[in-house]
């Protein structure tokens, strides 16, 4: 079978070297997007540290006020009842900074850290810091009596620790070297810190991400201004017997001492572990990963069309060749086998090339993942994807398995073949088989994708859902819509039969245009699917952009924005102090000034935004979008509102409330029992947000820090002038004005939806690529044909001319149906698709002339390879040669 | 292992243990200085003792120690005997430093250290922990009485008029012990009443409180077995002062024997980089009732022992030659540790010192007279002397 494959294929390979390169090209595009989507979403998540964990290699538990932080006193409480279970216990401080920024104008997406504080004292005690290469403090002694120099500053000392000028240590991932000192905005101002070195790794622990900084817990605390308060607290018990045995009594103590001495019986912290923790960042990024993952697939299935078109051409064309081999004994499985061998070997060559420039691609796509994590979900510092066995696995399964797919078909039709027969050689066959020509199916599809758009999401658990029902009609929607394509290819054929009197080009292309072949009809079928898409995803961008407008129109209103400089993500926690912001208001050019405060919270489990704002100035302003009935007039004055409270439209979406429900949310100050009295659109972030009246957060987080501020300023204020005036008072804070600040949103907008145009764009590549390889095979499928034209005197131009006429009827009735197609698919997207993973309303917008381009384009660059292609085939020698 | 070590706190540890050492010199107390040069304050000769407090903490001299070592006997299930050893440091941070503001469950004024070891002498099982807290929310030494707490570690007064202590002790999750003290002797103050001189220097002293003889009974949990009842006889230091260990030493020898007899022995050696002992060397016997006496002493190791885990190579079997000062004629002991790996690795603290628990055998070694600890350091590479 090898000397046959040898014989086979090889041979076919080597005499159609561009068809089968391209044909490999196209699969690895395939397996290149699969598998850098993959990658990147591997990484975005892997990227999610439980910080602690790379000091302490795992705590076994975590406690964790479910709103705000958590009182000290609890810390010998804690002692006290866990004495016998010898546990060590580890408070931690978590915070965020960034990095400044430079003289320009203030921009997000500068970068940003964790700032992880944890007793360094204590955290001698771990077994994993003992085991570590360095430590925080003295590190590798030089052997007694050796002479070495010392390089640098000697390495700290505990008391060091305790000097004046705070110390941080650093991920050896910072830089190389790192560092002596580094400049941070913490909060509302910026810091200068001593860099005492690497942050030391346990040998068990993961390594250190780029962007932790460690260092001691009270230094943070003071830096920060949360004296007495912490924000978790990790148990880790000492090894020993019955390790399971306690760890059950552990978890069982906490869970019993929360509740003591608790207040109307709502607990005091939740019990998590750093398993749990991770599991939850992955679980609210699910539905966002796996509809990048699906996005990525097209590229693929559109290759797996592809190739059975190439395999099936090939079948046809030597099918007077397998019909000898059969007279000469060779059996149909050996030839079945030969075939299949062949798709594999091109699936395994694309695949292999496909892992490589998907690792490429993946370097890319990262950061786009990575800011649209970030600015969506939580703090990640996406350095790198890494290679993963598990995943060139998967895409090389993904590759091979396309095209043995795609390979099963002509491979039996090769098998079938029988000994010895003289075929008539422009037969085409019945490739595609009789769907292609079905309206039943197509009619069938569109009803079938109609009725699972009207189907619920998938519960992934942990608030994510996933839109399967809607995934699958879009399929279905791309399968009618091809299959629609095709039946239109005659009609078109005839409808331009009046520009067939132009000339003898146009007489043959729309000759074959009227009469179809199943290969005309994949091609079309391929690059409906691909502009469809495509044209999908354009419209869903484009409502997604006008209804992010639309809303900050309304709800950015102010003239300016104030936040600390160090705030750079959903997840960031830097905040203005009660003096800087009382300072900021007072400014004389400031006519009133709004304060928001967003205190993190944990509800059922998952983490939501708890926000305390001017809830009367903001609407005021119009800077509500209602959606649904607006809130009653006492919704909105601080006197009367207490108890009740604004939902963003996510928040609804993932906690499943409705306007008039109420919901248990806890304070520091005892649970709180809110009614939701109406609900906005906040195309901000994906956690969600419960708003009340700040007058009631400050009172229930005794809080009294800012997370941002709108000023009004007076008439004759200037805004840029004023933005000038309190940058230099306040070098931490970031001061937008009102038309700076629309822009910066609309970058990050775009910025979000960077990797869905590179998908958009590469499916778009391959299916005019598979255009090409179709015509190329038709072509090859009509070489009597063509030898016949040149011997009616028709010359190369004018084949060239007539071929890429045909091509670009194709791609004509490709993109009309593709454009229709996409009308739907982009209602799919924007009402089911976008809706049920993400929870957000947008107002459908067709982007006219994006669209207009787009078919252009493909229209253009179809009748150019078409072009190229049947220049190509002029230069084919006339006789049999495969 | 020793490169593991970090340099500081083998600094903090050496100041410790250069407390051990004292010497019978005397001195005027107009030539004491009252502080040192950054600003600690020096032990004085002719001190005046305040119980309980001066059990307490004492945080304005730079270290202070309780040490505590002792030998255990149980019946249940079956007689077995331990050894163990539960030590308490403070360090103070330099004084500039300790004057910035900190919150209370973060201190930065003091740092307390830990040590807990238990030696099982059936099985010869040795285990160990090492802990390291500052001062605050999980470590604490009281200046009024005695009142220590490092971690889940304890040690404080059940009774401070009796000076009845209680000890709260453990190894991880594989020991954990709770043992009442009571003494059966009253407290002996080393040294002149207390003032001890540890070198030529005018600071160079310390003061010295020692229990040589607590009866011992409490509660021993091993593992997750069920916990037994335990007594036995333990031997309590506590020395606190500012001064620094000399340059040309590099470790000492020091041994507390409890003899059945009622009596006591207290000695140490201190070895010099050039292999000589230091003259300030001195053996003690605390008699029944509790007073002391120096005497002659020969320390003769006979046997040695290689560490495999640090290639230090230890003295082992002793011969301790001295002269009895209730008769006068000589008296020759040996000292035997129970077993030879009783070495602490200093993970935490970064000494790596053996210290363990021994028996007091006659001359000829077949009759046991007492029961002993001993302490070896600085035989993996030299006590670190403060820069």
């Amino acid at each position: 079978m090898l000397l046959l494959l040898r014989r086979l294929s090889l041979r076919h390979a080597r005499l159609a070297p561009g068809q089968t390169a391209l044909l490999v090209l196209i699969l690895a595009l395939g397996v290149a997007v699969f598998t850098a989507v993959r990658l990147a979403n591997r990484a975005a998540v892997l990227s999610f540290t439980h910080f602690t964990d790379t000091l302490t290699g795992s705590s076994d538990f975590i406690i964790q006020a479910p709103a705000g932080p958590l009182p000290e006193a609890v810390l010998p409480e804690l002692r006290q009842a866990l004495a016998d279970l010898a546990v060590q216990i580890h408070p931690v401080v978590e915070s965020s900074a960034a990095e400044p920024a430079g003289p320009e104008a203030p921009r997000f997406g500068r970068r940003s850290f964790t700032l992880l504080g944890v007793d360094l004292v204590a955290a001698a005690n771990l077994a994993g810091q003992q085991q570590a290469e360095n430590r925080f403090f003295g590190g590798a002694d030089p052997a007694p009596g050796s002479a070495e120099p010392q390089l640098g500053p000697p390495p700290p000392t505990f008391f060091d620790l305790f000097a004046e000028e705070p110390l941080v240590w650093l991920s050896p991932a910072f830089a190389s070297p790192l560092p002596g000192h580094l400049e941070l905005i913490l909060n509302d101002r910026p810091v200068r810190l001593r860099v005492a070195g690497p942050i030391p790794r346990p040998p068990e622990a993961p390594p250190a991400p780029a962007n932790l900084i460690v260092l001691d817990l009270p230094r943070l605390q003071g830096l920060v201004g949360r004296e007495g308060r912490i924000d978790r607290v990790e148990f880790i018990l000492e090894p020993g017997p019955a390790i399971d045995e306690r760890r059950a009594a552990l978890a069982r103590r906490l869970e019993q001492l929360a509740l003591a001495s608790a207040e109307s019986g709502s607990p005091r912290w939740f019990v998590t572990t750093p398993g749990a923790r991770r599991e939850t960042a992955a679980t609210m990024t699910a539905a966002f990963r796996l509809n990048l993952t699906v996005l990525s697939l097209i590229a693929l299935l559109v290759g797996l069309y592809l190739v059975f078109q190439a395999l099936d051409g090939a079948v046809v064309r030597r099918r007077a060749e397998i019909a000898i081999l059969r007279s000469l004994g060779v059996d149909a499985a050996t030839i079945r086998r030969a075939w299949l061998a062949e798709a594999a070997l091109l699936g395994l060559a694309g695949s292999v090339l496909g892992l490589l420039l998907g690792w490429a691609g993946a370097q890319f796509a990262v950061r786009a993942v990575g800011q649209t994590v970030n600015a969506l979900y939580f703090s990640t510092s996406v350095a790198a994807a890494h290679p993963s066995l598990g995943e060139a696995l998967l895409g090389l399964a993904a590759g091979l398995l396309a095209s043995l797919v795609a390979g099963w078909a002509p491979a039996r039709a090769a098998a079938a073949t029988p000994p010895a027969q003289v075929l008539v050689r422009s037969a085409p066959g019945a490739i595609g088989g009789p769907w292609l020509r079905s309206p039943a199916l197509a009619l069938g599809a569109l009803a079938l994708g109609l009725l699972l758009s009207r189907l619920p999401p998938l519960d992934l658990g942990g608030g994510a859902r996933f839109p399967l029902a809607g995934h699958l009609a879009a399929f279905c929607g791309i399968l009618g819509g091809g299959v629609l394509a095709s039946l239109a290819l005659p009609a078109l054929g005839r409808a331009l039969r009046p520009l067939a009197a132009r000339s003898a080009p146009w007489r043959v292309a729309l000759g074959h245009v009227a009469r179809p072949t199943g290969r005309h009809r994949l091609a079309a079928a391929a690059l409906v699917c691909a502009i469809g898409m495509a044209a999908g995803m354009a419209i869903l961008v484009a409502s997604f952009e006008r209804s992010v407008r639309g809303w900050i129109n309304s709800s950015l209103q102010a003239d300016l924005y104030v936040s600390s400089l160090g705030a750079q993500s959903a997840g960031s926690d830097n905040r203005l102090s009660p003096e800087t912001w009382r300072a900021l208001a007072a400014h004389p050019a400031v006519a009133r000034a709004s304060v928001f405060t967003a205190h993190p919270l944990v509800l059922d489990g998952l983490p939501t935004t708890l926000g305390g704002g001017d809830l009367a100035a903001q609407a005021a302003r119009g800077g509500f979008l209602w959606i649904g009935p607006p809130p009653p007039p006492e919704a909105l004055d601080p006197a009367r509102n207490e108890g009740l409270a604004l939902a963003s439209e996510s928040f609804a979406g993932r906690f499943r409330i409705r306007r008039g429900d109420t919901l248990g949310v806890p304070t520091p100050s005892g649970p709180r029992t809110l009614r939701i009295v109406a609900l906005y659109a906040d195309y901000g972030n994906e956690r969600g947000t419960l708003l009340v009246d700040r007058v009631h957060t400050t009172r229930w987080f005794a809080d009294d820090h800012a997370t941002s501020l709108a000023l009004d300023l007076t008439p004759e204020a200037d805004a840029d002038s004023v933005r000038a005036a309190l940058l230099e008072g306040f070098p931490g804070l970031a001061v937008f004005t009102n038309s700076g600040l629309r822009a910066e949103v609309l970058r990050i907008f775009r910025q979000t939806f960077s990797i869905t145009y590179a998908l958009k764009f590469i499916g778009l590549a391959v299916a005019v690529g598979g255009l090409a390889l179709s015509l190329a095979s038709v072509l090859l499928d009509r070489r009597d044909e063509l030898t016949t034209l040149r011997a009616l005197g028709f010359r190369p131009t004018e084949i060239a001319r007539a071929t890429a006429l045909e091509g670009a009827a194709l791609a004509l009735c490709a993109t009309a149906t593709g454009l229709a197609l996409s009308l739907a698919l982009g209602w799919l997207l924007i009402h089911v698709i976008n809706k049920q993973s993400f929870g957000w309303t947008l107002a459908f917008s067709v982007p006219v002339a994006q669209l207009a381009t787009l078919a252009a384009l493909v229209v253009g660059t179809g009748a150019l390879v078409s072009h190229l292609v049947g220049r190509w085939a002029t230069s084919l020698p006339a006789d049999r040669q495969e | 292992m020793t490169n593991d070590m970090s340099a500081p706190l083998r600094r903090l540890l050496s100041v410790f243990c250069a407390l051990c050492v004292f010497c019978g010199q005397s001195l005027r107390s107009s030539e004491v200085p009252l502080l040192t040069a950054d600003g600690f304050r020096v032990p004085q000769p002719g001190r005046e003792f305040v119980f309980p407090r001066d059990h307490g903490s004492h945080p304005d001299y730079r270290i202070e120690w309780w040490y505590l070592t002792g030998h255990l006997f149980t019946e249940e299930p079956r007689p077995r005997r331990f050894g163990f050893q539960a030590t308490f440091f403070r360090s103070a941070s330099p004084l500039e430093a300790a004057a910035r503001p900190a919150p209370a469950a973060f201190g930065h004024d003091q740092i307390y250290l830990a040590h807990m070891a238990l030696v099982d002498i059936g099985t010869g099982r040795f285990i160990y922990q090492e802990r390291l807290n500052r001062a605050g929310w999980d470590a604490a030494a009281s200046t009024e009485t005695l009142d220590l707490r490092n971690g889940d570690w304890s040690l404080r007064f059940l009774d401070p008029a009796a000076e009845r202590m209680e000890l709260r002790g453990g190894v991880r999750a594989e020991a954990r012990f709770t043992l009442a003290l009571s003494p059966l002797k009253p407290r002996v103050l080393f040294g002149e009443a207390g003032y001890s001189r540890k070198g030529a220097s005018p600071t160079a002293a310390s003061h010295y409180i020692t229990f040589t003889r607590l009866e011992v009974s409490g509660e021993l949990v091993l593992g997750a077995a069920p916990p037994v009842r335990v007594g036995g006889l333990a031997w309590m230091d506590h020395e606190f002062g500012s001064s620094k260990l000399d340059e040309d030493q590099v470790g000492w020898d020091w041994l507390s024997a409890q003899l059945h007899d009622g009596r006591e022995i207290m000695f140490y050696a201190l070895r010099r980089r050039d292999g000589s002992i230091d003259p300030v060397s001195t053996l003690t016997w605390i008699d029944r009732e509790g007073r002391t006496a120096t005497a002659p002493w020969r320390w003769e190791p006979l046997t040695f022992w290689r560490s495999p885990r640090t290639g230090a190579v230890y003295p082992q079997r002793i011969r301790l030659t001295t002269t009895d000062p209730a008769s006068g004629a000589e008296a020759v002991f040996l000292v035997e540790p129970f077993h030879a790996a009783q070495e602490l690795l200093g993970e935490v603290g970064g000494v790596t010192y053996w210290e363990g628990a021994c028996r007091i055998l006659s001359a000829d070694g077949r009759t046991e007279l007492g029961s002993a600890y001993m302490e070896l350091t600085g035989y993996d590479r030299p006590v670190d002397v403060v820069r």
